[in-house]
């Protein structure tokens, strides 16, 4: 609504300058003829200084930009020639910069720093602004680079891998160490909402205004490592000094300026693809997101392009850094980070006394990031956990000795260099009786059988995942399932990380009923669970997993138009080498509501990863489904694009 | 809920998020407590938004910055240190880290005199964490005093 206001005041501000004096009104008309001879308005730059996108429908442009004070002229949102001339009229207004308000020149700094590079401005008749502020704001930022961030997904949270991006700018005083120092630039929805469902209706209807934001980087990197506990990959961009100015002149002018925020396209890293395509034109980034912009998938697109990537940094979560300290830790430096860290055991006693210091330094470090972790999840081991985690780093300075624990190893595949997100599948198989070949695709994300590198172990998340079936005999060809969405969390558990295991799923499958048809039938499954690595719950290994699960069904072609059922499920994931995962599991139901019946299912599925995007696929189950019994096997060949 | 901790813009909420009056930018302050519960946050984070954040280039400016943004010189060490206190007292104690090398760094302290620093920080961690709930103010105050009784870092404890 601010925004709105000022950008309306912005309007009304310009209507009274928009008319140059006499000799200054002769050099607009002959820049606005050079500008129509050169064409201007159609090029490349223009459209992205502007975002101009192509019409669904009909031709003609529409920018992406909401906010009425990004463009000068009334029909400036379609209309890229009056907006360009409108624009050349603003450039002569002599209004001085103030603390609400800026000339033309200095809001508009790109188009600004565009015009006069291909109109080249006569100073003496197009006098420039000196745009204090902007070069105030520039020089603080003293940028040297630009890294794009790609924070990954929470700890038991597989829809964060769907993540999001932010620009960093590096300045040109700081270095490896000092990075914390730089600004991060956030486009983000703009809103006070704290009601997680409404905020995602919102969010995907649009309301929302998005918005860039800029900040210290220290304070995402607390949010994102401290609080949220996810890891964060940083890729530094190969942008030369004249780039960066183009992209920093852009920033500056969408700082004021809002976009409806969507989710699922118009989002964060949608627009931070379009500012690097301003920063270097001929770049194209952001087509192939216009629909859809996953931001795991838009930072593949950035590191794909020939020597756009300068290189990548890993800045591991406080409870990564915390799972791999622990398993590091000898049994006796583990059961002192349990107790210590919930205030059982005093940094006197005489069980870590005995300790030699490298083992102290250990324990006091990990048992102090333990009780942050705690605190960050709502979890508070004790009545004071700011007290207690002073106390332990107070012991942990008189302590004067290293522990001597190597770096988080940085993981051999970052999320960029995974499987693609989109999926399809051929297969052919043999179910009751019957021959069937099998086609299968989603268009996103990762599925737990999926190849692992470069996703989170034991995340799921898949949107509109289908498979359409030819069978041999009868049924000819058929939908077999279709589910919108499909997200498993196992996360395994130990003494330290007490995880819930959960799943969710909606979609329409196959149920067989009493006559033995199979109607497509519209279900939601849902479950929560506990999972354990074996044979030891802090490293890998082979994941056993159990939930409890409940269900419902609703389709007027099974007996009184619904079921609800509940049941238990158990399994276990092994990776029998790094290629080959296998999945064994069984689930029974009991369908107490509308339609009654037992079912239960048991099968074996594995995956065998021939290379980043192919994988092989041999899935055999055995079901029962109203006092029915079959067997399906299923071999597939999967790839990844 | 995934947001709520770091969503209170200082605009909103000035007394309760930073009691120190330590300025923000209205970036949002970040109160270091527990959130729960998974369906808010698969909400919140399938939808990549972040609730309640500042435009930049369009507020006026709050203490410690300028209306664009950026932090204010003279804010910029007790706005790093209010932003990072648990980080600051965690390399203290080990006696480095990222954090600290980013205070020294802004403190101006030159790369031969870090070791010192480093040292000076780790031997004086309850002066200058005299408590949980300090306020950056007596952080920064402790800071000086502790580099005044240093010989050699004596030389710094005007910039902070």
């Amino acid at each position: 609504m601010a925004n709105l206001l000022r950008a309306l005041l912005f309007l009304v501000c310009l209507s009274g300058l928009t008319t140059p004096p006499a000799q200054a009104s002769d050099y607009l008309d002959e820049l606005t003829a050079r500008s129509r001879e050169l064409r201007l308005h159609e090029r490349r730059e223009w459209r992205r200084l502007l975002h101009y996108i192509s019409n669904l429908a009909r031709p003609g442009v529409h920018s992406l930009a909401d906010a009425p004070g990004f463009f000068l002229a009334r029909d400036g949102k379609t209309n890229p020639q009056a907006e360009l001339e409108a624009t050349l009229a603003s450039f002569f207004s002599n209004a001085e910069e103030t603390d609400d308000r800026q000339n033309p020149q200095c809001q508009f700094i790109a188009r600004y720093a565009w015009l006069d590079r291909e109109l080249a401005f006569d100073p003496a008749r197009l006098p420039p602004q000196p745009c204090k502020r902007f070069h105030a704001w520039r020089e603080a930022l003293n940028p040297q680079g630009v890294t794009l961030v790609f924070p990954a997904a929470h700890l038991n949270n597989p829809s964060s891998m769907y993540g999001h991006t932010l620009l960093r700018v590096d300045a040109r005083d700081q270095d490896e160490r000092t990075r914390l120092l730089a600004y991060a630039v956030n486009y983000t929805a703009s809103t006070s909402e704290t009601n997680g469902i409404t905020f995602a209706i919102n969010g995907l209807i649009g309301t929302y205004p998005g918005t860039f934001s800029i900040m210290p980087y220290y304070l995402k990197v607390r949010e994102y490592n401290d609080l949220e506990n996810r890891d964060i990959w940083e890729y530094e961009l190969n942008l030369n000094p004249k780039e960066i100015d183009w992209l920093l002149m852009h920033i500056w002018e969408l700082g004021p300026v809002w976009f409806d925020y969507y989710f699922f396209d118009e989002n964060c890293s949608y627009y931070l693809l379009e500012v690097l395509e301003v920063a270097r034109p001929d770049l194209d980034l952001s087509s192939p997101f216009r629909w859809w912009a996953i931001p795991s998938d838009t930072v593949r697109a950035v590191v794909e392009q020939q020597g756009l990537l300068k290189r990548a940094v890993y800045r591991p979560s406080n409870a990564t850094l915390i799972l791999h300290r622990l398993g590091l830790m000898s049994a006796s430096e583990l059961a002192l980070v349990n107790s210590m860290s919930r205030g059982r055991v005093s940094t006197e006693a005489p069980s870590f006394a005995a300790l030699p210091p490298a083992g102290r330094a250990r324990v006091l470090e990990v048992s102090h990031d333990y009780v942050n972790y705690l605190r960050a999840t709502g979890r508070s081991p004790v009545g004071e956990p700011a007290a207690l985690a002073r106390e332990l780093m107070l012991a942990r300075s008189r302590l004067g000795a290293e522990s001597g624990d190597p770096p988080v190893p940085v993981p051999e595949v970052r999320p960029d260099q995974g499987h693609g997100t989109a999926r399809i599948a051929i297969g052919a198989g043999h179910r009751d009786g019957t021959d069937f070949v099998e086609l299968r695709a989603r268009p996103s994300y990762h599925e737990l059988m999926d190849p692992e590198s470069g996703y989170v172990r034991g995340a799921q998340i898949e949107f509109f995942d289908f498979a359409l079936r030819h069978y041999g005999s009868g049924e000819g060809l058929r939908l077999e399932e279709f589910k919108p969405v499909d997200i498993v969390s196992i996360s395994p558990r130990n003494d330290f990380f007490k995880t819930l295991s959960w799943k969710i799923d909606a979609g329409w499958a196959r149920r067989r009923i009493e006559s033995g048809a199979e109607p497509l039938v519209f279900e939601v499954n849902g479950g929560a669970g506990l999972a354990r690595n074996v044979p030891d719950a802090l490293h890998g290994g082979p994941l056993i997993y159990a939930f409890l699960e409940a269900t419902a069904r609703v389709d007027e072609r099974i007996g009184r138009g619904f079921a609800l059922g509940a049941g238990p499920s158990v399994g276990m994931i092994a990776d029998l080498t790094p290629r080959w995962r296998a999945d064994v599991h069984a689930r029974g139901q009991r369908f107490f509501a509308g339609d009654t019946d037992n079912a239960w299912a048991t099968g074996l599925r594995q995956r065998y990863t021939l290379n980043t995007n192919n994988a092989l696929r041999l899935d055999v189950s055995r079901e029962r489904q109203e006092k029915q019994s079959w067997n399906t096997v299923l071999i597939s060949l999967y790839h990844y694009f | 809920m995934k947001k709520v901790l770091i969503a209170i813009t200082l605009s909103a909420l000035p007394a309760v998020a930073f009691a120190d009056n330590i300025g923000s930018c209205g970036w949002g302050a970040k109160l270091f407590d527990g959130q729960k519960g998974v369906a808010p946050q698969v909400l919140a984070v399938t939808t990549n938004g972040t609730f309640g954040n500042q435009t930049f280039g369009i507020s006026s400016g709050t203490s410690g910055c300028t209306q664009d943004g950026m932090v204010t010189s003279t804010w910029k060490t007790s706005m790093f240190i209010d932003g990072n206190k648990e980080r600051l007292a965690r390399d203290m104690a080990i006696g480095g880290g990222e954090t600290l090398d980013s205070l020294a760094y802004l403190m101006g302290i030159r790369e031969e005199h870090r070791a010192q620093f480093n040292r000076a920080a780790q031997q004086n961690l309850t002066r200058i964490f005299p408590s949980e709930n300090v306020a950056t103010e007596q952080v920064v105050v402790a800071l000086k005093d502790v580099l005044y009784s240093d010989r050699i870092l004596a030389q710094y404890a005007a910039s902070i």
